[in-house]
C-alpha cells in the first residue's frame, strides 16, 4: 500500500515498522484460490497411511478458530 | 458589579458590530449600489442556513457533553430488539478489543500524561469513535485519562451507536440535517424528542455505507498515516469486478440483524461462517518412485485448494 509520506520528513521517526505496506499480503481475495502441494516420502514397510489436513484461522498465537478437518486413510500397496 | 461590567462589555461589542455592519452596507452601497446590499443579505442568509444545517455544529467540551450529544438510549424504547442486537455487536465495544485497548495504551501515538493528548493522538477514532470529530482537544485528554486509567465503564460508552450510522454517516454529501435521522425509509413523524423525522438514505442498503469505515487501507489524510481495514477496497477492486453481486448487508445484516456477525466471541459461529466462505478441497496421490535403480520409494502427495466465496479478502476488517 502506498504511504503519503516521502519518508524524508519527521514522520520517519516511526520507522519502517509502521509503514505497513512493506508487509506481504497473504490474505485470500474474493474468488481467489490458495493451492498448496505437500509431497512426503513414506516408509517402505508402510501398508496404510492416515492423513489429516486441518485449516484454521489464528488471529493471535494460540487463538485458534477451526475451519476444516479432513481425515483420509490411504493404502500404500494398491499402487 | 461583575454582572454590570459584563453587560457593559456586551453592549460595547454589539455597538461595535452594528458600526461594522452599517459601515459595510454603506461601503457596498457606495461601490455596488443596491446590488451590494442584496449580496450582503444573501451572504447573511447563507451563513444562517449553514449554521442551521449542521447536526452538531457546537463542539462538546467535556466527554460527558459528547456522550450526551450522541446518546442513543432513547432508541431502545421503540426499537428494543434491534438495540439488543446492537448491544451484542462489536460496534457496541469499538474501542474495547484487545488490539485497540493495547494500541491506545502503548501504541506509537499513545501518551503518558493524559493532558498531553489531543485529537491527533486518536486517528483510529475516525472509525472507532467518529463522534470525536464533534469535540475539542480537552475531550481527547479525558478519553486518554480513561484509557490510561483503564476506566472500562467510560470506555464502554465510546462506541459506534445508532446515531453514527443513522445520522452522522447516513448522508451522501455534507453534514446531516439537524434533528434528522437517516434510514431505509422515510418517516414524517418520528416519535423522538430530538430526532423528529427520518429521511430515506440512498446509501443505507449499499456497500458504501459500511465502506465509510471498513475501508480502503491507509488513511493518508492524517499527519501520521495509519494503516487500517482494507475490506471495502477488496470488495470494490476484487469482488465486484470478478462478478460478485452481493452487498455487505446481505451477508452481515441479513434481515436487518444489527448484531452484524461475525461476533468473534461466538467461536462456533465464526468457524461455521469461515467454513462456508472458504471451502477446501483435498486431493491425494500415492505413487512409487525409483530415484535409484532397483530402489522403490513409496511417496504420498497431498494437494489442498482453498477458494474464497467471501465478498472481501480474508482476513480483513
Amino acid at each position: 500500500m502506498p504511504q503519503s509520506t516521502t519518508s524524508l520528513n519527521k514522520t520517519m521517526v516511526y520507522g519502517p515498522t509502521k509503514k505497513l505496506g512493506i508487509i506481504r499480503d497473504t490474505s485470500i481475495q474474493p474468488f481467489g484460490a490458495k493451492e498448496e502441494t505437500f509431497q512426503v516420502r513414506v516408509s517402505e514397510s508402510a501398508k496404510k497411511v492416515n492423513i489429516r489436513v486441518d485449516l484454521s484461522y489464528q488471529p493471535r498465537p494460540g487463538d485458534v478458530y477451526p475451519i476444516h478437518s479432513v481425515i483420509r486413510t490411504l493404502a500404500m500397496d494398491s499402487h | 458589579m461583575k454582572g454590570r461590567a459584563t453587560q457593559r462589555s456586551n453592549h460595547r461589542i454589539i455597538r461595535r458590530l452594528r458600526a461594522i455592519w452599517t459601515h459595510q452596507i454603506l461601503r457596498l452601497q457606495k461601490v455596488h449600489g443596491f446590488r451590494g446590499i442584496l449580496i450582503m443579505s444573501m451572504v447573511c442568509v447563507f451563513c444562517i442556513f449553514i449554521s442551521a444545517a449542521g447536526a452538531s455544529d457546537q463542539k462538546a467540551r467535556t466527554l460527558t457533553e459528547l456522550i450526551a450529544m450522541f446518546d442513543s438510549s432513547s432508541c431502545k424504547e421503540c426499537h428494543e430488539e434491534i438495540h439488543a442486537q446492537w448491544e451484542t455487536s462489536h460496534h457496541a465495544r469499538s474501542i474495547m478489543g484487545i488490539f485497540m485497548d493495547r494500541y491506545l495504551q502503548r501504541g506509537v501515538l499513545s501518551v503518558k500524561n493524559p493532558d498531553d493528548a489531543t485529537k491527533k493522538n486518536f486517528p483510529c477514532f475516525k472509525c472507532h469513535f467518529p463522534q470525536l470529530e464533534y469535540a475539542t482537544d480537552e475531550v481527547a485528554s479525558e478519553i486518554a485519562a480513561a484509557i490510561l486509567g483503564k476506566d472500562k465503564a467510560t470506555m464502554k460508552k465510546l462506541n459506534i451507536n445508532c446515531l453514527v450510522c443513522h445520522n452522522q454517516k447516513g448522508v451522501v454529501h455534507g453534514r446531516p440535517e439537524r434533528g434528522m435521522l437517516y434510514g431505509t425509509n422515510s418517516v414524517s413523524e418520528h416519535e423522538d424528542k430530538r430526532y423528529k423525522r427520518v429521511k430515506a438514505s440512498p446509501i443505507m442498503k449499499r456497500p458504501v455505507m459500511c465502506g465509510q469505515c471498513h475501508g480502503l487501507g491507509p488513511n493518508l489524510e492524517f499527519e501520521h498515516p495509519v494503516q487500517c481495514a482494507t475490506l471495502y477496497g477488496s470488495y470494490l477492486h476484487a469482488y465486484v469486478p470478478s462478478g460478485g453481486a452481493k452487498t455487505c448487508q446481505e451477508c452481515h445484516m441479513k434481515d436487518a440483524d444489527h448484531s452484524c456477525p461475525p461476533d468473534f466471541n461466538k467461536r462456533g459461529e465464526v468457524s461455521a461462517r469461515l467454513k462456508k466462505a472458504l471451502p477446501m478441497e483435498v486431493d491425494t496421490l500415492v505413487y512409487k518412485s525409483q530415484f535409484t535403480p532397483g530402489k522403490i520409494i513409496p511417496m504420498l502427495v497431498v494437494k489442498t485448494k482453498i477458494t474464497s466465496k467471501a465478498g472481501h479478502r480474508i482476513p480483513d476488517g
